[in-house]
């Protein structure tokens, strides 16, 4: 039960937290309506794409999984934040230890991935044609999408010690997960190198999950998705808790990689 | 009946990081219900020795037990012991204090009405009312590091650690600290581990851990530290305070000398009427003032290179 309450209150937290820095809530649900709108307005005019289908009607997928990408993975980094500034010290110091902050910020990262791709798929009926069925599996989709986005990003947190690294990780993490997933333009499109690379990024898996259940082609079948989100969910939460260090937080690295004194301390 | 075992029991407790040995070996016996400060210059190796004991850090060497639970094989039932403030302040500024009080009164493994009831309590006992809806970022220093303390005792911990919990507060914020820990001690026999370079906080402890370099150079009851030290101090300046020093000696009533930017602090033994007569008579002595001797003698004595 003590792990259950640590875990809900780190959820609580985290969820005041994001509902608080209105400016990022915000942001993050306008980056895919931007995208949408900018890209999408753009590429429609230019792209030819099979089956028929507009490049707005195929890119909206593909911004659904980015909100929840973009929400989950972010809002799992700030782990990194709270290691730097002290408070995950206080979540270790608690009974249920690590694998109650792992849970809860997972939990709290999905959620927020939850709610910020599920914005965006709420204007899904007036850019595609679906059934309240198709809605009702892309949702599931969705859960899907933002629990492995939330637990890649506690994976990137996992050894991540400064928060000033997070414009590195948006840019050398983030931006390659996306732009090689399929979500902008078709896989089979890419070269030999790009399409492997894609083959095993998890959110490739994510973004064809959602167009499949939102009623376009895939390039997977709807089993192999969710079979492959699954195993990408659990290899990233096992290589989180192997990774996690707890005495990161106090014990600085050397220029050799040697230990030093606690950074918090004085004494 | 066997005897209840020691809230803190540590043996050859030490932890190097790389090649740096942070802590040697801490030997400590410490009762249920008693307070002890531990003290020592920054890089003593005390925040190592308090996050060793909250199972924060691994130990590199020897064991540690809080209240018969060894720390490295039984960190959640040591953890549910403790209450532990930080060196920093350890509180979220977009949450309200009530909000920062509730998420450590989960994180402590308390869940629904107990939580709220004892927040609600918390914020009573401190006198945090005023401020419980306001979001902690528009809070000062002092609140902040009230908030701090009654997040650690929420669960009315068996045994608190505070590293340096008034360190940057004014006088009265400091007071009101240690008034809020008195009273936890008489209400619920709670142990105190802490650790301050304000000396005199640790003054009424019942003993008190020097630390130097990562090695306990002083272990006991801050009276028996102090005079150790001398059972007075003569504080000496001027050109002849060099002469004064070695006359002193020379009449046997040295304990200690510590030699200081200005002079020299010397640790007094024996009848006072020869020494006031011998120091009346010397010449070149700027300054000389008598004054009972202190924790302060106590620590630079054992913790600088000047004790002589």
């Amino acid at each position: 039960m003590s792990g259950l309450s640590a875990v809900y209150g780190i959820i609580a937290r985290d969820l005041a937290r994001t509902t608080r820095q209105t400016s990022r809530l915000l942001g993050g649900l306008a980056r895919p309506f931007l995208w949408l709108l900018l890209i999408g307005t753009g590429y429609n005019a230019i792209a030819r794409l099979e089956g028929g289908v507009s490049y707005q009607e195929f890119v909206f997928p593909g911004m659904v999984a980015m909100a929840a990408l973009f929400g989950g993975m972010l809002t799992a980094i700030s782990t990194v934040y709270d290691r730097e500034f002290g408070m995950l010290r206080l979540m270790l110091a608690s009974p249920a230890g690590v694998p109650a902050v792992l849970t809860g910020r997972a939990v709290a990262a999905t959620l927020v991935g939850l709610f910020q791709g599920g914005v965006v798929l709420a204007f899904a009926p007036l850019i595609l044609r679906v059934t309240p069925l198709q809605m009702l599996m892309a949702i599931g989709a969705l859960v899907l999408a933002a629990a492995v986005s939330a637990l890649l990003g506690l994976l990137v947190a996992a050894r991540l010690r400064s928060v000033e690294n997070f414009a590195g990780v948006i840019n050398v993490v983030l931006f390659p997960l996306l732009f090689l997933s399929g979500a902008l333009y078709p896989t089979a499109g890419m070269p030999p190198l790009f399409r492997a690379v894609a083959r095993v990024n998890p959110v490739t898996y994510a973004v064809d999950l959602l167009r499949r259940t939102l009623g376009q082609q895939g390039e997977f079948g709807i089993w192999e998705d969710v079979g492959a989100l699954l195993a990408a969910g659990g290899i990233a939460f096992i290589a989180t808790a192997l990774l996690f260090d707890p005495e990161q937080r106090f014990v600085g690295k050397g220029p050799t990689g040697s230990g030093q004194e606690p950074r918090a301390s004085s004494g | 009946m066997s005897e209840p075992p020691p809230a803190i029991a540590a043996e050859g407790l030490g932890r190097d990081y790389g090649g740096v040995r942070a802590l040697d070996a801490l030997n400590l016996a410490l009762p249920a219900g008693a307070v002890m400060g531990l003290l020592g210059p920054n890089g003593a190796g005390k925040t190592t020795a308090m996050l060793l004991l909250a199972t924060l850090l691994s130990p590199t060497r020897g064991t540690a037990r809080i209240f018969g639970h060894d720390v490295t094989r039984e960190r959640a039932a040591v953890r549910r012991r403790l209450g532990l403030v930080f060196q920093e302040t350890t509180v979220d500024g977009l949450l309200t204090v009530e909000e920062n009080l509730l998420f450590a009164a989960r994180l402590a493994g308390m869940n629904g009405r107990l939580a709220r009831a004892a927040v609600r309590d918390a914020i009573e006992r401190l006198g945090l009312a005023e401020r419980a809806q306001q979001p902690a970022r528009q809070l000062s220093g002092g609140w902040r590091r009230l908030v701090d303390i009654a997040r650690a005792m929420l669960h009315q911990p068996d045994l608190l650690i505070l590293d340096e919990p008034t360190v940057g507060l004014d006088p009265e914020h400091r007071e009101r600290i240690w008034s809020i820990l008195s009273e936890a001690r008489r209400a619920y026999a709670t142990t105190v581990l802490f650790s301050t370079h304000y000396l005199t906080e640790a003054e009424p402890a019942d003993r008190v851990i020097l630390l130097a370099g990562g090695k306990v150079v002083g272990d006991d009851r801050p009276d028996q530290l102090r005079s150790a030290f001398g059972d007075e101090v003569a504080e000496i300046e001027g050109p002849g305070a060099q002469r004064l020093v070695r006359a002193l000696r020379g009449l046997g009533a040295v304990r200690t000398i510590l030699q200081t930017e200005r002079g020299f602090r010397v640790g007094l033994t024996g009848e006072r009427e020869p020494i006031v007569e011998l120091a009346g008579a010397a010449a070149g002595v700027d300054r000389l003032s008598l004054r009972p001797a202190t924790l302060e003698d106590a620590y630079f004595s054992r913790t600088q290179d000047g004790a002589v």
